[in-house]
Parts: structure tokens; sequence; C-alpha cells
């Protein structure tokens, strides 16, 4: 213990309780994935050639972290625009270079091993941007500060949108709820909420063919209502007017998109969503199978290695996107619940240690891990569930996939090595 | 910073809200109503239904007459089917486009009752009975065709072509049947007709089922290991009819080119040693493929190849119910064997006559059978109902109606088949409205010769003779001797009551002597005896108001000890003698003298040869 790093009387002792979750988490990966790979009807516990596989990336992964446990954190300062310069080029080398793997031209192939630029974009962003905004003077205030915070995780996701990557892109957004933490005003981050309200009633009512003149007319009444009792103060009414006509310009523009500029199967899978579809042949295949896999869990699941629904291929992805329903099938709902327990407490976790951190640098890096995860934990668990429209983006630390897993690795064990050195 | 630190609230808090709405909505998916876990299982089982032979039915020698031979169906899961390769398909099967949409959508009409038939199963027929080449071909790829699997059961094969009526043939089992027993999904094949109808739960085995493990894509993968998921089928056990063989294919023979039944019985058991029919049908040709083809082309032929005139045909029995009538007078006491009438060439009544042909002399009991003379069972008919010590017409009607029930006349005899006929006993109130309330003795006359509303069926007719045979008791007909190794022993037991008439045993002595003459020299069947056979009979002609009278004929022999009754009848066949009695009489001694040369190959040449417009 003497000669190790982790002792140096410079440092703090390395967040355990956040280790101990990680580790946690990624044993029950690898069992899930180890399940829903094997085959049925076999007697011995082997294990299938796909668990092998994460077997070898979690071995890489503990190189990883070793690296960086004994690596100095100046070196992580030091390379930060050139990991992120490297990321970005490596996004836009694989649009050439890459491989199509389901229209999506996202990774790069080296044999049987694919490697997926985008998973690593997220923590080289996240790097980015926060020592942009831990450089001395620099804060999130002024246009160009904003100009080249939105520019710096952006320009990641304009490009793996143009890989056809949607969801991958989408994650990005998580950014902008780092910014809340940095002092974007709250405002803007409930005018999303409200205009993604709007979207939603609209689109049921193009769905459902409901007229769209009630949500004008409820527009129109609630901002008459609140114009007339705020009549004696002129900015506020003023402000409630703005609001109503902005609110009623955006319902418009987007019954326009969906109707004119949507293709017929983006339609279809938001409503399905929306539950405004029910399609069990087709498109709502997958989310009737996913649904079937984790209700078949009942209470106490139906034990582990014995989930049909997974193993059987009925549910898409059951190793990737889908491995929740694995968890979901195999260990039943106090299984499922104590997975999301342990997910959530690592993220609960993450913001604290965020918090508590002296650096900008670091608090923004921890935000942007927090943030991050959360995006992927709601996205694909609200998939599996159907909660939210099926978006192919890994669960973090569980789904195989070496690329996920070590970028996530990496960019867990960053923040715990930066909050490790916290002065 | 202080701002911006409070906000870590709103993060905590949007982690809370997510584990606690996600939570939920697990929640109601895990715990609630919706019946995932049957729904997962049935995704990912499918129990193939291992289909048991049915049973092999034997004659009652032990020569096997129908058995069952290995089919294969190809099977589907219709509501599945989302990837076709109907090109593949179609050059397999050499079928066109229609027709795959056609079966695609039999096949989910049978998915969807099953499927309301408590099972979760949701695959169905789809095409039955492949030919060798068509089987083959699919087992190599039926891997491209995703949601569809072989399945192999049974059809049947029959070693004699001369018993369809009382075998039966199979048929697709239909919805009320289905929802009848639970136990047949729609496509399967059951017992329509016959033995194979009759005994059926007995027949048809138990049948098994393969649990496989299958994918997405609905292709196999392995067998299920959990033994409660498996169990093989068990065939049906070996059924023993009571039909005779080489008799039922020697029958069929003499009824070439002739419409009409054969029935024998051994009439100590009531077993059925000949059922035969003509017109009837090559039961090899209701299997397989062209079953449906093949019974919608019987069905339209107005020959009425399917129709069992044996249990179903009702003919008035004409002269051959003379024994009945003597019996049940002499019963009445109103007959003796001494008792002796003129003739006359007829019996004349105010404006009534019933003719008869030419014969000497007043006859007695014995001759007036042998004869078969009609003044003389007019007489007798009126003394039985005309008799002072009823008083009235009708009550000794009634006593008349009741002996003649009792010889299992006027209602089914609970043979072993289906739309057995109850034939016909007129009833008082069925003469009154017939006849008008004051009808007396003269009115009926007919009934006395077997003729007017008296109608039998040829199994009636035959099981008359079973009752002179045995001198007044009778078992129930059956085709079936026995079930081999089936525990439940309670099936037969309605065939091992004797059932008596309520005639007194020691009245039949005259009426058989009667038939013995029949046969010989001044009796009605002269001629067409066996030598050293003594056979009883007496021949009947029915008479037909559509056309030429039917040839009706029963027996039974050896006198003493007999081992068959018979009765032939043969439609437009006339005068009983002519054709019916040299049947029957070959029948009786290819039965009594298995294997040996007919004393009469005359006689059977010309039964053989002779076709009956």
């Amino acid at each position: 213990m003497k000669y190790s790093p982790l002792n140096n009387n410079t440092q703090e002792k390395i967040d355990g309780l956040s280790i101990f979750l990680f580790i946690v988490l990624v044993i029950i990966g690898f069992l899930s994935i180890s399940s829903a790979t094997s085959e049925v009807n076999q007697e011995f516990y082997s294990l299938s050639p796909i668990a092998i596989k994460q077997l070898i990336w979690i071995g890489g992964s503990v190189v990883i972290i070793f690296t960086i446990l004994y690596s100095n954190v100046v070196v992580i300062d030091y390379f930060t625009y050139g990991f992120y310069a490297f990321a970005i080029l490596l996004n836009i080398a694989v649009l050439f270079l890459g491989r199509e793997v389901s229209g999506a031209k996202s990774w790069f192939g080296f044999g049987g091993i694919g490697i997926q630029p985008s998973e690593f974009a997220k923590v080289a962003t996240a790097m980015a941007l926060a020592k942009y905004l831990g450089t001395y003077g620099i804060r999130f205030q002024g246009a160009r500060n904003i100009a080249i915070c939105l520019f710096i995780f952006l320009l990641p996701m304009a490009i793996i949108l143009i890989q056809n990557d949607t969801g991958s892109a989408l994650v990005f957004l998580s950014f902008f709820l780092v910014l809340y933490r940095e002092g974007l005003p709250g405002f803007i981050l409930i005018s999303a909420v409200w205009l993604m309200f709007l979207a939603i009633c609209r689109i049921v009512s193009e769905a459902t063919g409901i007229s769209s003149y009630y949500g004008y007319g409820l527009l129109l009444g609630i901002g008459s209502i609140m114009v007339f009792f705020a009549r004696k103060d002129k900015g506020i009414s003023t402000l409630i007017t703005v609001i109503a006509v902005v609110s009623a310009a955006f319902y418009t523009i987007v019954g326009t998109v969906y109707s004119s500029i949507l293709q017929p199967y983006q339609r279809d899978r938001i409503e399905l969503v929306l539950g405004l579809k029910s399609d069990d042949r087709g498109l709502g295949f997958n989310l009737r199978q996913s649904k079937i896999a984790i209700g078949a869990g009942e209470l106490w699941g139906r034990g582990y290695l014995k989930g049909t629904q997974t193993k059987m291929g009925f549910v898409p992805e059951q190793h990737t996107d889908f491995i929740f329903d694995t968890i979901g099938e195999e260990w039943g709902f106090v299984g499922a619940t104590v997975f999301l327990l342990i997910f959530c407490g690592l993220l609960t976790r993450i913001v604290i240690l965020a918090e508590r951190q002296s650096t900008t640098f670091g608090r923004v890096l921890g935000y942007s891990l927090a943030c991050v995860l959360f995006f992927h934990l709601s996205i694909n668990i609200g998939m599996t569930i159907g909660l939210v429209p099926t978006i192919g983006i890994p669960l973090p630390f569980i789904s195989f996939g070496g690329s996920s897993l070590w970028a996530f690795t990496l960019f867990l064990f960053t923040f715990l090595r930066v909050d490790q050195v916290r002065k | 910073m202080e701002k911006g630190s409070k906000r870590q609230v709103v993060y905590i808090g949007l982690i809370v809200f997510v584990f606690i709405v996600y939570s939920l909505k697990l929640a109601s998916i895990q715990l609630g109503e919706v019946p995932y876990k049957k729904m997962a299982i049935n995704n990912a089982l499918n129990k193939i239904t291992l289909y048991p032979s049915r049973s092999n039915i034997f004659d009652r020698k032990g020569k096997l007459m129908v058995y069952s031979t290995q089919m294969y169906d190809l099977s589907s899961f219709p509501y599945e089917i989302m990837k076709l390769d109907t090109g593949l398909l179609c050059s397999i099967l050499e079928i066109d486009l229609p027709t795959v949409r056609h079966l695609i959508l039999d096949a989910r009409i049978r998915a969807k009752k099953r499927q309301k038939n408590n099972s979760f199963n949701n695959s169905a027929l789809f095409y039955a009975n492949l030919s060798n080449k068509q089987f083959t071909l699919l087992r190599e790829n039926i891997y491209r065709l995703p949601g569809f699997y072989i399945e192999s059961r049974t059809d049947r094969q029959f070693a004699t072509t001369s018993a369809p009526h009382a075998l039966g043939y199979l048929g697709e089992a239909d919805e009320s049947l289905i929802e009848l027993d639970g136990y047949n999904q729609p496509g399967d094949l059951v017992g329509i007709t016959g033995i194979e109808r009759f005994y059926e739960k007995q027949i048809r085995g138990i049948k098994g089922v393969k649990t496989v493990w299958q994918d997405r894509t609905y292709t196999e993968r392995g067998v299920v290991k959990d033994t409660q998921f498996n169990y093989p089928s068990t065939a049906g056990p070996d059924v023993i009819s009571s039909l005779d063989f080489d008799l039922q294919e020697y029958g069929r023979l003499l009824l070439n080119g002739k419409k009409g039944s054969i029935v024998a019985i051994e009439p100590t058991t009531g077993e059925v040693i000949a059922f035969i029919n003509n017109p009837d049908y090559d039961p090899n040709t209701m299997v397989g493929r062209e079953r449906a083809k093949t019974f919608k082309a019987l069905l339209r032929d107005d020959q009425k190849p399917l129709y069992n005139r044996a249990v179903k045909g009702v003919y008035p029995p004409g002269s051959t119910f003379k024994t009945v009538m003597a019996l049940i007078a002499m019963q009445e006491g109103v007959l003796t064997p001494e008792t002796t009438h003129g003739c006359g060439g007829g019996y004349r009544l105010g404006s009534i006559r019933v003719g008869c042909h030419a014969h000497g002399g007043p006859l007695d009991l014995r001759g007036s059978i042998r004869i078969s003379c009609n003044s003389y069972y007019c007489q007798v008919f009126r003394d039985i109902i005309d008799n002072p010590k009823y008083g009235d017409v009708k009550i000794g009607y009634a006593a008349l109606e009741k002996h003649l029930r009792s010889f299992g006349l006027g209602s089914q005899l609970n043979i072993d088949l289906l739309g057995e006929s109850r034939g016909n006993i007129p009833s008082v109130a069925q003469l009154n409205r017939r006849h008008g309330d004051r009808w007396k003795s003269s009115t009926v006359i007919s009934l006395s010769i077997g003729q007017g509303e008296i109608l039998l069926t040829p199994l009636q007719i035959c099981n008359v003779a079973v009752i002179m045979a045995n001198r007044g008791w009778y078992y129930a007909p059956h085709l079936v001797k026995k079930i081999d190794g089936f525990n439940d022993t309670s099936w037969d037991r309605k065939y091992r009551i004797k059932k008596f008439t309520s005639i007194n045993p020691t009245y039949f002595a005259t009426i058989i002597d009667g038939m013995s003459d029949v046969t010989k020299p001044g009796g009605t069947a002269n001629g067409t005896g066996i030598n050293d056979i003594e056979i009883c009979a007496k021949t009947g002609t029915a008479q037909n108001p559509h056309g030429k009278d039917h040839s009706i004929y029963m027996a039974f022999a050896p006198k003493d000890n007999p081992k068959i009754a018979i009765a032939v009848l043969v439609e437009n066949g006339g005068f009983g003698a002519t054709w019916a009695a040299p049947i029957a009489n070959l029948m009786i001694e290819k039965y009594l003298k298995p294997g040996a040369e007919t004393s009469k190959p005359a006689m059977e040449e010309r039964i053989k040869t002779s076709v009956i417009k």
C-alpha cells in the first residue's frame, strides 16, 4: 500500500461506493448477456461465444481502470482537447471507412470486432466541455461562451446524426441538463418540456383526427384569462401574450411537420409509443415481445437461465439494447426494481460526488457523467417497457459491447480519478 | 455558486422521479392482469401432437379388416406467417397462389377454433396427407418455411372392401364434436360412421405430446426435456369384430348387380356375422387427400352408395311375418298346430279379397308356413284381434301390438351403429289416424301377411330369424365381439342381456317344423336348399308401390343347435324364392362349411352373374 499512487498523501481515497456499484452492474450485465445468449436445454453452465467476448471486453476495461488509476491527473487535463479532436476525427472518418449496420454508418470493423467511435465521443465531449467551462475566467455567460459550449456538444451530435445513428446523437441533448447546473436558466428547460407537451398534443390530434382547433381554443382561452388577471402588470401580461403566440406558432409548425414532412414509418413509430396505434405484427412486435418478456417475470422472475422470451429471440437485440428484458423476465419485479435502485443509486452518488468538486472541471465532468447515464437509463429501460419510443441506445455497463463498456468505464473512472485528487 | 449548488436537488429529484415512474410501470406489467407468462410459454413451446395409431379391426377369426397407415401433414402457425416464401410452398405442394391463400385462411379458422377450445396453442393443420415427394421436399426445405412444421398422423386402409357400412369411414372432426369432448382438434380424423364412429373413444387410442422449444421464427430448437411435457401416444386396442371376413366377401359377391341387404347373426350371441349392402362404396377411396372429393361424389350419386339400408331401409316384411303371427295366435290361445283353414285361392270378406296362390286343400299350421297361405293368416289375424275375450277390436289389436314389440320390432334393436331405424309397428292411434276411428279387423287385414303399415329393417327381419332359432329370445345384435386390453368392460354390457319375447317357447316347435319344410319339395323355396344342412326358412314378397316387389327371405340353420340366422332382401327381386332364398342358403352353406366348394355351383353362378335392373 505504501507505494500505491492511491495512497499518496496528496490524494483522497477513491470513492469505494461508486466502484462497488460499478462492479455489481458489470456482473449483472455479464450474467444477463450470458443468459440471453445461452442455449435452451443446456445441461451444464457453459458460456456462449458472446458471453466470452463480453468477458474479454471486461478484461479490457480492467486495464483501462488501472491505467487511469495509475496515471497522473495532469495528463488527463493535458490531453483533453486532443482527445476531443481525435474523437471528432474518428467520427468523421467512420462516415467514409465505416461499416453499415442496420442503416447506420457508425462502426469501424476490424475482423470480428467492431468499434463505435460515437460512444467515445460522449466522454470526450464531456471532458472538453468541462475543460472549457473550467478555464480560468470562463463562465456560462455571454453569447460567445454559450455559443462555444453549445458548439462543443452539438458538433459531435451533428456528425453522429449524419452517421444516421439517431439514438446516439440524441444522447448529446443530455448536455443541456448539465448546463442547467452551470447557470442555464430553468425556464429554458421548462419551455422545452412545455413545447414537448404541445407537440404531443398536436400529434395526438393529428393521429386521432380530433380537431386541432381545440388546441388553439384552449391556448386562446387560458391565455386570455391569465392576461385578464394580470392586466395591471403590463410586463407579465405582455409575456403571457408572447408565450401564447409562440406556443400557437409552434403548435402549427408541429402539425405541418408531422403531417407533411415526417415519413409514414416515422409517424407510425411515434404513434405506437403514444399508444395511438397497436400493431402486434409489424412495428409493435418488438415492444409486445419485450412486454411479454418482462411481464412473464411476474413477482420473483422465472429464474436465471430460464427466460425463454429472451433466449429464443422473441425479444430483438436481447443481449444489447433489450438486455433489460432478461433482467425483468428472469428476476421479476423484485429483481428489476432492485436493479433500478442500484443504477439510480450510482447516479445519485455521482451527483453528490460532482457537487463536492472544488473545480468547475470536476463538477461539469461529474454532472455530464450523471446526465449521460441518466439519459441512457431512462431511454433504454423506458423503451423496453413502452414509455419511450424505440431508440437504439445501450444500457451502460449492462448491454453487450466493448465500445459502450469501455467508453463508460473510461468516463466513470476518469471522473473518479478527478474526484480522488479534489482539493 | 450558491444558486447552482441548490440545483443538485433537481437532479436527484429527476432520478427519484424516473425510479418511481418506472417501478410503477414495471409493477403494472409484471404484477398486472395480462397473462404475459402464459403468452411467453406459448411463444416458446410448441406442443406437437403425437397421433396414435387407431385400432386394427379384425374379423371373428382374426383376419385383419382395417389397419392404420402413417401419413404426414403440413401444420403451421397461421397467424405467425410473416415472411412466407410462397413460391417455394407452391412448387413443393404443386398448388397455385390463390390455393395457398385459401389454405392459410382455412388454417386460421382451425387455429381460432382450437384456441376457443381452451388451448393456448395457435397452430393448426395446413395441408393434410402429403405425398412421398411432397414429404421429402418439405423435410429438406422446412427451415426455409418458418412457421411450418411436419406432423405425422394415421389414416386408414381397408383389407376388405366388402364391409364399408359396418366398418365406417373417417372424416375431419366437426365443430360440435370438438366442443363436445374437448379431445379433438380441428383437422383431427374421427370415425364418422360404422364401428369407427360407435367405438371412436376406444379405437382412437390416446394422443401423445412432444413439446419442443421454438424460436422467434417458429423454428424447432430441440425437445423440452421436462418429462411432464412429453408423453408417447398409445395406439388403440385391437378390435375383434364379429364379422366373418370370408362370408362378408362372399355375400358381397352374391349381391353384385342387385340392390339389397344381407344380415347374418349368430343366434346364441347376437354377433353379426355378415352385414352387406349393395350399392356400397370402396372404403379405400374414402382415405387420404381424396376423401372429401370422394365423399361429395358419393353423396351426389343417385344410387345412394352411402345409404346403410340394412339398418336404415324399412320394408314390409311380407310373408316372413306369418311366423310371428302364428306364434302370437298360439300364445293368445286362438290357434293350435291342428287348426285348419280352407283357402280357395284367396280370402274374401265382403268387398275385400286377399289373393293366394294355387294350392290344394285345407292346411294345418305347419302346412300354412310351408305353403305360405294368405287366407290362413287372414283368418289367424282376425282370430287374434276379434277375440271375444277382448270384446273390442282395438283392445285385441293392442294385445297383438304388445306381442310384436316383444320381438324388438317398432323400436331400435340397439346395434352398435348410429342411425338405426325403428321400423314401424302401427299403434292403435296410428291406425285410427289412418283408417278413421271405426276400423275393423277386415280394414287392416293386410297386416296379417306383413303388408300395410308394418315396416321392418333387414336387421329386424334377421333378428326375427334369431328369435325363431333361439325359440323365443335374442341378444341385441352387435358388430364388435371383443376389444383387446380395454379395461373398461362396460361397453358390451347391453349385449349381454338376454331379451325374451312374450311367447311361450313350446309354441315354436310347430312353426320351426313348418320353416324346415320351406326348402323341401312342396315348400315355397323348393330347390334352393343345401344338402346335409337342415335350413329353417320363410320366404316373403314385399309389395312395392314404386315398382317390382322386393324379394325377402329369412332363415336359420341348422334346425337343432342353430349357428346362423340370416335375412336377405333383394329390392325389386320379386318372389322371395327367386333371389333372396338362394343367396341366403348359399351364405349358410359357406358359413357352416367354410372352405368347401358349393354343392350348388349352378345356382351360385346364376346369382353371381345376374343383374336386376
